[in-house]
């Protein structure tokens, strides 16, 4: 998986990993706009260039068993990843296809991922990311879900 | 403008009828869609799935007595043939000798994970990359899994037959 430096156009390969305790402590509101520790629960991942450990985008998940879906609870990129003087490119689709990897390896042809943003952006993740709206849950299921991956995961 | 949209979203739910509600709708899409299914999607799907486990599977690996080759070799057969015998045809060998290797009761010879490994580069060849050496690496993690696990059963026995007769000074 990889993320794209603006500057340069170069690809920079990531990883997305587990969120450690410690981390909270610079998962502050004013660079990731939320309340991280209101997460400490939950599962959350982080997303990082390899050969760096500045969080550029988290990402919590809830897997619900019994519907064979993942929901995303909240996502963000840092601060400096916001709006057109972004640093890199691709941080959030990585974070979606995260989810999507995680649902597929756990109920396969049954996989879903869901997220609601507010309706002002919500035709921004439908046009993007070829999402379904129901209601107001945008939702990925299969074969769009496997097409998210493979966009975005090159190891694949 | 659509680029400053793209920094956050806030899904978690306010309260348990929210959340229900949404669920039952979005499940009635979802099945809806879902019967229109094709095939070869649910086919891709698994193949997907799959792969994604055995990634995971050769990253954190288990350290455990369990059969993790076979039970993929199993999950990978049932993805795409209705019967295991015709896929015992595909790679040349007989269905009973097939079937002794996901029961267990024979390791799988090099010759085997060879076909196996073409047999893969091919089916997943339009599903997604599956590299070459999975099925030998999944075989060689086990091996070692089950080596480290099993220790206090086979150190005894083999700890008799090793001696150290040049000491190694530090």
């Amino acid at each position: 998986m990889t993320i794209i430096e603006v500057s340069t156009g170069k690809k920079l390969p990531i990883q997305i990993v587990p969120v450690e305790m410690a981390d909270y402590k610079s998962l502050v509101k004013s660079r990731y706009f939320f309340d991280w520790e209101t997460e400490k629960n939950e599962e959350v991942y982080k997303l990082v260039i390899e050969s760096d450990n500045s969080i550029l985008g988290i990402i919590s998940l809830e897997r619900i068993p019994g519907e064979w879906r993942v929901h995303i609870r909240l996502l963000t990129v840092s601060k400096e990843n916001k709006g057109s003087g972004k640093k890199y490119e691709k941080i959030i689709g990585n974070l979606i296809a995260h989810a999507a990897k995680i649902a597929v390896a756990e109920y396969g042809e049954l996989a879903c991922i869901s997220l609601r943003p507010k309706t002002e952006i919500a035709q921004h993740y439908i046009d993007k990311y070829k999402m379904n709206i129901t209601g107001i849950t945008l939702s990925l299921i299969v074969p769009e879900i496997l097409d998210l991956i493979n966009q975005f995961d090159n190891n694949l | 403008m659509i680029q400053d949209v793209e920094y956050g979203v806030d899904s978690r739910y306010k309260n348990k009828k929210e959340r229900e509600s949404e669920s039952i709708a979005l499940m009635q899409a979802r099945l809806e869609k879902m019967k229109h299914l094709p095939k070869e999607q649910i086919i891709k799907a698994k193949l997907l799935q799959l792969k994604l486990k055995m990634d995971n599977f050769l990253k954190e690996p288990e350290n455990d007595n369990d059969n993790h080759f076979s039970k993929f070799l199993e999950i990978y057969i049932d993805a795409i043939y209705s019967q295991r015998s015709k896929f015992a045809k595909d790679i040349n060998v007989t269905p009973v000798f097939l079937s002794q290797i996901i029961n267990n009761h024979r390791e799988p010879k090099e010759e085997f994970i060879l076909k196996l490994m073409i047999h893969s580069e091919k089916v997943f060849k339009n599903v997604c990359d599956f590299h070459k050496k999975t099925w030998y690496q999944v075989y060689f993690q086990e091996k070692i899994a089950e080596t480290m696990s099993s220790q206090d059963e086979w150190r005894p026995r083999i700890e008799k037959q090793v001696n150290l007769n040049e000491l190694v000074e530090k």
